[in-house]
């Protein structure tokens, strides 16, 4: 396979990195423009005894720089990130880079092992649709994906944990690991964990099923009646050969864009799975933190999404360039 | 970096794990031993475990357990002697002398000083400390010292009834958080230490805070041998997390109340409720902008025109009581002669035709010089659905005196930032008090600029009994001052104030011990430490 030319992917690069500025201005400036900040804000229950005099208020404001005007504070905000320091979280005054290196391990994987889990059962899915189209199999598995799709998390969440955790105790309710997990050994707390990871992971893909499945199915339908196809049918080859050797690769092209698309999804969290299960992700961190106006988290957080898209955008366009010479050739 | 990478390959490998895992299956708690440790859920994590500084129930819990204070509450509201021994007010009521206990000693060992109290005030006095109910009480002290290794002296600007109420500051060691600057972001705060009835073992963001008792406490080891509080965001996942004796004790909010009271899982539970001094209260503003609000009439009409007590029992699941003035009933201060308004719709049409509000065009809205009488109220959003249930049942009740309402609900920022500006018709909302019984903040006519009179309440009288109130140290003339000043505010109606809910808490019935207070269960002396373990009686 010859190399693709640099010139391509460096200009993606660099209109990706502009993208990104552009990005951070705009979600830092919606920071500032909604009502509130992170010193007016107190989320606690309104307390008469919490009450401030006006100069304290402002000196309060002064440590996190809220005094200062929006264009000066996110220029402060830029000079550090060159520097390589997210800064310090306002609600908690720890650093952004511990707060979102703790949480990003968990998301990572729960994200991951969801993805794979997707994969396993919806590209089985999706080509047996697509090897009979229309077909008895096929209409059911559809209806069976897209009803999946409509249960709502939050309640799926709550059924499997009556089920699993309360009624059966097959499975932990919550958490990372269970009380007692330090004092175990290697293995058995890594079943531990691993354990406290089935229900969350179950919730997180059971929905991108029938997505990915109707994907899948629609790519090698398209492909299975594409000439390429039909001339290797007409030479004899296997319905196997046919879907594996050459329907696949070619659907591969709108996967990888799907794949590019997918990439920033490992580390956004998910909210509502982190609240039931009580998971420590990036997902609750985030809502937290907006309700918090706790604008260096935020900025954080938007970093993080922003440069996983660009480098998931830019290496879906390199790819494409492996799978199909087109791309290559310009 | 390491460990962190470390933990990540764990928790990969785990995964790889979890077909293994899922057969082995985790066994669930054993059911018969007695427990050593008490489990307690919380929904929101501490900001902040600097013991001193951040004002969020989390983390005041975590520093009320850890470390003491020179007085504190007990459940009826008195203050007790802790670090303090004793304390002499001087005649001019401008400087205290507080007497320390012989004996006390750090977590580390270290004992405790009259420099380690200078320290915790002045600390609390930072704006970087964020101590906010702190900054706010100290804010006429002018010199605090220690006169010996057990003795210290505060001296204030001007005579204060109330000053003592700030020195429930939690007292924090000076040769620990004294190294770095800021409090908040040292490393004190991470590895906090104090000389309460628990010490911190260690805390797992987003997971766990794991607390365990101090032999040597002054007051005795507490009878628990530890405190892990589990934070677990989902208030249903709490309460399945109780049901499988994950946790042992768990405040809950009204509907999962309800549910397990009738749920045949829950049986086994101990419930406990208790009031605590907050109340809802709907404010009308008075600064001309609405000049329906200026007349006390008006007020007045609004409230009588709400039949609290039906609502009260059927809507609110009995956990909220009617209440009179914003001098909660179990407080000491509450004058137990004013009662709340009766439902008397009859009475509030009377008062709203003698103010001039009257329906001529009989379209079933009031109008008084070609202008109708109509307002919109305010809320925050909430994650209880309480709020707009309250809101809707207002809004029948004015419509049925002749008053259209119409309901704005805003996030709680922005709400905040509209009250701060003032541009509001009425606003609902609930608010949580100490138990001092100063109002100053919330009725003096000169605390509508920075204080909490964002309604623009004023009337000469009630300034004058708040700022005598201040001034006075006797209990009885205290207690004559404010009782006064209660049948003022009920007469002039400057808030409408709704209704107190409880607070409902499902427990561990073995769990023994537990004292409602209008506090807290937590925040209170002997609070936690007195906590027990008991097998409870076979049934029969």
């Amino acid at each position: 396979m010859s190399v693709p030319s640099l010139g391509r992917p460096a200009r993606r690069v660099g209109t990706g990195l502009l993208t990104l500025l552009l990005v951070t201005w705009v979600v830092f400036l919606l920071c500032h423009l909604v009502p509130g900040d992170a010193v007016s804000v107190d989320l606690g229950e309104e307390s008469i005894g919490h009450r401030l005099p006006p100069e304290r208020v402002a000196e309060l404001r002064a440590l996190y720089h809220l005094d200062q005007p929006v264009v000066r504070q996110y220029g402060m905000w830029l000079r550090d990130i060159a520097r390589g320091d997210l800064g310090r979280s306002f609600h908690d005054g720890r650093p952004v880079s511990e707060k979102l290196g703790a949480r990003l391990g968990l998301t990572v994987t729960l994200n991951a092992l969801s993805l794979a889990l997707m994969i396993v059962l919806a590209v089985p899915l999706g080509a047996a649709a697509a090897l009979k189209p229309g077909s008895r199999a096929d209409r059911w598995t559809g209806a069976a994906t897209y009803a999946l799709y409509a249960v709502p998390v939050f309640w799926a969440g709550l059924l499997l944990q009556i089920l699993f955790s309360v009624r059966l105790e097959w499975l932990p309710l919550f958490g990372l690991e269970s009380p007692d997990a330090r004092a175990l050994g290697v293995l058995p707390r890594i079943a531990d964990r691993g354990a406290h990871l089935v229900l969350p992971v179950l919730c997180l893909s059971y929905g991108g099923i029938a997505y990915l499945s109707r994907f899948v199915r629609a790519n090698l339908t398209e492909s299975l009646h594409g000439d390429a196809v039909r001339a290797a049918r007409a030479r004899g080859l296997s319905p196997g050969r046919l879907l594996f050797g050459h329907a696949f690769r070619q659907a591969s092209v709108p996967m990888l864009t799907l794949a590019g698309f997918l990439l920033p999804g490992l580390v956004g969290g998910s909210v509502i799975v982190e609240t039931v299960f009580a998971l420590p992700g990036l997902g609750r961190m985030f809502v937290d933190a907006v309700f918090q106006r706790d604008v260096p988290v935020i900025m954080g957080l938007t970093l993080l999404s922003g440069t996983a898209t660009l480098i998931g955008i830019v290496a879906a366009d390199l790819l494409y360039a492996v799978f199909d010479p087109r791309v290559r050739r310009g | 970096m390491d460990t962190k990478t470390m933990s990540n390959r764990r928790l990969l490998a785990g995964a790889a794990l979890l077909s293994i895992a899922a057969a082995a299956c985790v066994t669930p708690p054993d059911r018969d031993d007695l427990p050593s440790v008490v489990r307690a859920g919380l929904y929101a994590e501490p900001q902040s475990l600097s013991l001193l500084g951040k004002t969020d129930r989390s983390s005041e819990i975590v520093g009320r357990l850890v470390t003491d204070s020179l007085v504190q509450y007990d459940a009826r509201l008195d203050l007790q002697p802790m670090l303090a021994t004793s304390w002499e007010i001087s005649p001019d009521g401008r400087t205290v002398t507080f007497e320390l206990r012989d004996g006390v000693r750090w977590h580390d060992g270290a004992p405790l000083t009259a420099r380690d109290v200078v320290f915790s005030v002045e600390k609390s006095r930072e704006p970087a400390t964020e101590a906010k109910s702190f900054l706010a009480g100290f804010q006429d002290l002018v010199r605090v010292e220690a006169l010996d290794d057990l003795t210290v002296r505060a001296e204030y600007s001007k005579p204060y009834a109330d000053f003592m109420e700030a020195w429930t500051v939690p007292i924090i060691p000076e040769h620990l958080a004294g190294r770095e600057p800021e409090l908040l972001k040292s490393e004190f705060a991470r590895h906090p230490v104090g000389c309460g009835p628990f010490r911190f073992v260690r805390y797992d963001p987003g997971q766990e805070i794991v607390l365990e008792a101090n032999d040597d406490y002054w007051g005795g080891k507490p009878a628990i041998e530890g405190v892990t509080l589990q934070v677990i965001p989902d208030e249903r996942t709490a309460y399945q997390a109780l049901l499988r004796g994950d946790l042992h004790l768990l405040s809950v909010p009204p509907d999962i109340w309800a549910e397990a009271e009738s749920s045949r899982d829950a049986d086994r539970l101990g419930r406990l409720l208790f009031y605590r001094l907050t109340v809802w209260y709907i404010a009308w503003n008075q600064d001309g902008s609405h000049e329906a609000f200026t007349d006390p009439r008006v007020r007045r009409a609004m409230l009588l025109a709400l039949d609290r007590e039906p609502f009260a029992e059927k809507v609110l699941g009995g956990l909220g009581k009617a209440a009179a003035t914003t001098y909660h009933p179990d407080s000491v201060w509450a004058d137990p002669g004013i009662v709340p308004l009766p439902y008397d719709p009859d009475e509030a049409s009377r008062l709203l035709d003698e103010a001039g509000w009257q329906d001529p065009d009989g379209d079933g809205i009031r109008e008084r010089r070609g202008q109708s009488l109509e307002l919109t109220l305010l809320t925050p959003a909430s994650r209880q659905e309480i709020s707009g249930r309250i809101a809707a049942w207002v809004q029948q009740s004015l419509a049925e005196i002749g008053v259209r309402m119409e309901i704005e609900t805003l996030e709680f920022g922005a709400f905040l930032e509209r009250r701060r500006s003032g541009q509001f018709d009425a606003l609902m909302a609930s608010l949580t008090f100490t138990p001092i019984p100063d109002q100053y903040e919330l009725y003096h006519s000169s605390a509508t600029e920075d204080g909490f009179n964002f309604f623009s309440f004023s009337d000469p009288e009630v300034d004058r009994l708040l700022e005598l109130g201040r001034q006075t140290f006797d209990r009885a003339e205290r207690e004559t001052v404010y009782r006064e000043l209660q049948r003022r505010l009920e007469e002039l109606q400057p808030m409408s104030c709704l209704f107190h809910f409880a607070s409902p808490v499902l427990h561990d019935p073995r769990l023994r011990g537990l004292q409602p207070s209008p506090i807290d269960l937590w925040r209170i002396t002997p609070g936690p430490r007195v906590w027990s373990w008991e097998e409870t009686e076979p049934g029969p």
